[in-house]
């Protein structure tokens, strides 16, 4: 008799070796692997350019891989009906009609999935009271904000209950509130629906919450993938996390003050985290000690040089630990 | 936020129950109509034809513009307009989708492309029936009461459809290989400028037989020409069918390059066509093909395309003696008439009926009965191809005793005092004969001006259209606004 705790949970999505090229120049996915289980939340991350929408529009099927095959819920890429059958899709950009309202909209959605007017019109209400809008299903979208219309997305993917869902930034443009709730919204699809969910964002602290695996692409390639712990771990056990000090500067000090912590004696690397924002990521020592005095030592000197140069420091933490630092050094050593 | 997140039941359905057309149609009807796009372009429509009406209207008084050419240039301008309506929605419908982002949704559900596309292109083609119902109203007044009326909402009814279809249709294949809505926007535009100049500037470049040929490769100026000539020059329809090929071939072929080619194929990325060379064994068939449809348009009689009627008389040769007595048949041969003189007023028609009777004892030969009608004021004769869509009748050998009957139709063209007689010309026995023309009595016509109008009296219709339909416009965005609940502001998170 079988145990029941033994029992793997069900893979719906399986990715191999995926490859996507647009002519011999122009290489935009370079292998992607991975397997996505039922109930599980899968962050899919990587600076501007890595891949993810790429790699998002070949597993939603709008658009086909040069080479590699991936499966949903069993179904080969070779029949892409029956895979838009299995899953639901936010895709980056948030469109809507502006002159129907959201319950007509979900409707109209929910019949183009084969479902019956009168079954689609109690699923679209349902959908906007799971995603917190019985209140504005009657309004035209063009009336709603953007928050609204994220949520009115997420709804629609939901609307043929689907077994992957793909979210491709949905927090994008929302207040830290709006964010939160989204969020909260995501890990409850993927628990409550035992779905599973892939989550492409920038918010790498709230992906490292709710997420349990994650991909980290980099040029079209994996760079880690795991889950979190583990690819946290990972990198954890090169060093290079550790020993890590984020300050803030103003953007047109940058570059100076990139010149003036590369002749600190014991950095090791500084890299610039956001150039926009002004963070640069400085990692000190070559050996990884913990929280030694040395290492805290070495930050403050760190500070104390910009203090020295007279370039103002607007923040500073230290790093080490958390899935942002492993995805600022994993991109950083892919560009490097 | 609610707390719950609906249990999921992940069951299969094989499809819906409407179908996916249908689904789309009905959406992009309310996207389209309440948004107020179509009442746009239709407001647009409407301004621009009362605009046309009205110096139309005043022109005829000047010219002396007959009804008919009025209503063919009513319905030219109708259908010229309406079309690119259908045209400027088509072009939008995909890459302006795609630029705001309601095409991947779409995408990303299991229905099937062409379906999709065949209900965005139906409801791109909706403004076009109601343009034309919206034009009823300026043909009747342009018509004056000539009976040419019905006739040009039949005919414009089945071309303007036609070339609304074939307009849509290229809109939405532009759309769907173009990357940028401003590039499917720009090549419809400028497709639709290259096809209309020619329709509103006749120069001598457009006459004789590669002219000719130029005209019907045009659909908007073929179908133009077919319309001229029927409305206007009374040409029987079977004569013009040159003009309006081109217009019946992108019908079909512009429909057929859409839905069995470029829908199966809609992306999110809009891309030309690369079209791969067919295999040797198929380009000759298809080589054929075109040149059969080439040939066909190319083949056609220049006389015949241009509306000249290749009518020919049987003549005496004056190379011979002169020629020998009538027969005794001949002379047996009479022709009646059942109408004496009639007034009319420019644009009206007379109907009348003669009877040819051989009173002789022999069956008479073949004959012909031609159709001559003299200006009386000048003493010119007139070109009866203007006047009458049948200018002569044959009429086979008759037997001993026995009559003829023939109907003939004189439209007034111009206002004037004519004359118009029958003559029958027996055919001579051969080559060194003649025959001796009978003539029948003549029917005095009295042309009188077709009856003016005050040049305001089009003001009503051009300016109570237009109004009306931004009453209804505003009405129905009102009405749209007042359905919608609360604001954002109060209601978002």
């Amino acid at each position: 008799m079988m145990n029941p705790n033994s029992v793997q949970p069900k893979t719906l999505l399986l990715a191999d070796d995926l490859r996507k090229s647009y002519d011999s120049s122009r290489v935009a996915l370079r292998g992607l692997s991975f397997s996505l289980q039922a109930g599980r939340v899968l962050g899919f991350l990587g600076p501007n350019g890595a891949g993810k929408t790429t790699s998002i529009r070949i597993l939603t099927t709008i658009l086909e891989p040069t080479s590699g095959r991936f499966y949903v819920d069993g179904i080969s890429s070779e029949y892409p009906e029956k895979i838009r059958r299995k899953i639901g899709v936010l895709p980056e950009g948030l469109g809507f009609p502006k002159h129907v309202t959201g319950t007509n909209y979900l409707s109209y959605f929910g019949q183009l999935y084969g479902r019956p007017a009168s079954d689609a019109k109690a699923v679209a209400m349902q959908l906007l009271k799971d995603v917190g809008m019985q209140h504005r299903g009657d309004s035209l979208i063009g009336t709603y904000s953007h928050g609204m219309r994220q949520r009115l997305g997420i709804a629609r993917a939901l609307v043929n209950d689907p077994q992957v869902v793909f979210l491709d930034e949905p927090t994008l443009g929302l207040d830290p509130r709006g964010q939160k709730e989204l969020l909260s919204l995501i890990r409850r699809i993927a628990t409550e629906r035992n779905a599973g969910v892939v989550l492409s964002s920038h918010l790498l602290s709230e992906i490292e919450g709710i997420c349990d695996d994650v991909v980290i692409m980099n040029a079209g390639q994996v760079v880690a993938k795991g889950t979190v712990s583990e690819v946290i771990g990972q990198s954890m056990e090169t060093g290079a996390q550790r020993n890590l000090i984020r300050v803030r500067v103003p953007a047109s000090s940058v570059t100076q003050a990139q010149e003036v912590l590369e002749g600190v004696p014991n950095v090791k690397q500084v890299t610039l985290a956001d150039v926009m924002a002004g963070w640069l990521a400085v990692q000190v020592m070559d050996r990884v000690d913990g929280d030694s005095l040395e290492e805290s030592l070495a930050k403050n000197k760190v500070l104390d040089a910009l203090i020295r140069a007279e370039i103002p420091i607007l923040g500073s933490e230290t790093g080490g630990g958390r899935l942002q630092d492993v995805f600022l050094q994993l991109t950083a050593e892919a560009i490097e | 936020m609610s707390n719950q997140v609906a249990p999921t039941n992940h069951d299969e359905r094989s499809g819906s129950l409407l179908p996916v057309w249908w689904l789309v149609f009905r959406q992009e009807l309310v996207e389209l109509w309440t948004g107020g796009r179509v009442f746009f372009l239709l407001i647009l429509f409407t301004v621009l034809i009362s605009v046309t009406s009205i110096m139309r209207e005043v022109e005829s008084q000047i010219s002396l513009i007959p009804p008919p050419e009025m209503v063919f240039l009513t319905l030219q301008s109708i259908i010229s307009f309406g079309l690119f309506i259908g045209l400027i929605i088509g072009a939008d419908s995909i890459s302006g989708e795609r630029e705001r982002a309601t095409l991947e949704p779409l995408l990303l559900t299991p229905t099937n492309r062409r379906q999709l596309v065949f209900g965005k292109f139906l409801a791109a083609l909706s403004p076009w029936p109601i343009a034309m119902l919206l034009s009823i109203p300026y043909l009747v007044f342009m018509s004056q009461g000539d009976e040419v009326l019905g006739q040009a909402l039949l005919l414009g009814s089945i071309v303007g459809t036609m070339l609304a279809v074939a307009f849509t249709g290229f809109g939405m294949l532009v759309s769907i290989w173009s990357n940028s809505n401003k590039i499917s926007l720009f090549v419809c535009l400028l497709v639709y400028v290259i096809l209309l100049i020619p329709t509103q500037f006749i120069g001598q470049a457009q006459k004789g037989d590669l002219g000719f040929f130029v005209q019907q490769l045009n659909p908007m100026q073929g179908s133009s020409s077919f319309l001229e000539y029927v409305l206007v020059n009374n040409r029987p329809i079977e004569e013009q069918s040159a003009f309006i090929i081109a217009t019946i071939l992108s019908f079909i072929i512009v429909p057929l390059l859409l839905f069995v080619y470029a829908a199966p194929r809609l992306a999110l990325e809009g891309d030309a066509p690369r079209f791969t060379l067919p295999r040797r064994r198929t380009v000759a068939p298809a080589l054929l093909v075109l040149a059969l449809v080439l040939g066909s348009a190319i083949t056609i009689p220049p006389l015949q395309a241009s509306g000249k009627a290749n009518v020919s008389f049987a003549h005496v040769s004056h190379e011979n003696p002169p020629a020998a007595p009538p027969l005794q048949s001949e002379q047996a041969i009479e022709i009646a008439i059942d109408t004496e003189y009639q007034t009319l007023k420019t644009g009206d028609a007379v109907e009348f009926n003669t009877v040819v009777t051989n009173n002789g004892e022999q069956e008479s030969p073949r004959m012909l009965v031609a159709m001559n009608i003299i200006n009386l004021g000048k003493g010119d004769p007139v070109d009866p191809e203007d006047w009458s869509p049948e200018r002569t009748q044959e009429i086979e050998p008759i037997p001993p005793g026995e009559s003829v009957e023939q109907a003939w139709e004189v439209d007034a063209i111009l206002a004037g005092n004519y004359m118009v007689y029958m003559t029958v010309v027996p055919e001579p026995d051969g080559p060194d004969s003649t025959s001796q023309p009978i003539s029948s009595p003549g029917i005095h016509l009295t042309v009188e001006s077709f009856v003016r109008t005050n040049p305001g009296g089009v003001m009503p219709i051009a300016i109570g259209i237009p109004a009306a339909l931004i009453a209804l416009t505003l009405f129905v965005r009102k009405r749209a606004r007042r359905s919608s609940a609360t604001p954002a502001s109060q209601s978002d998170e």
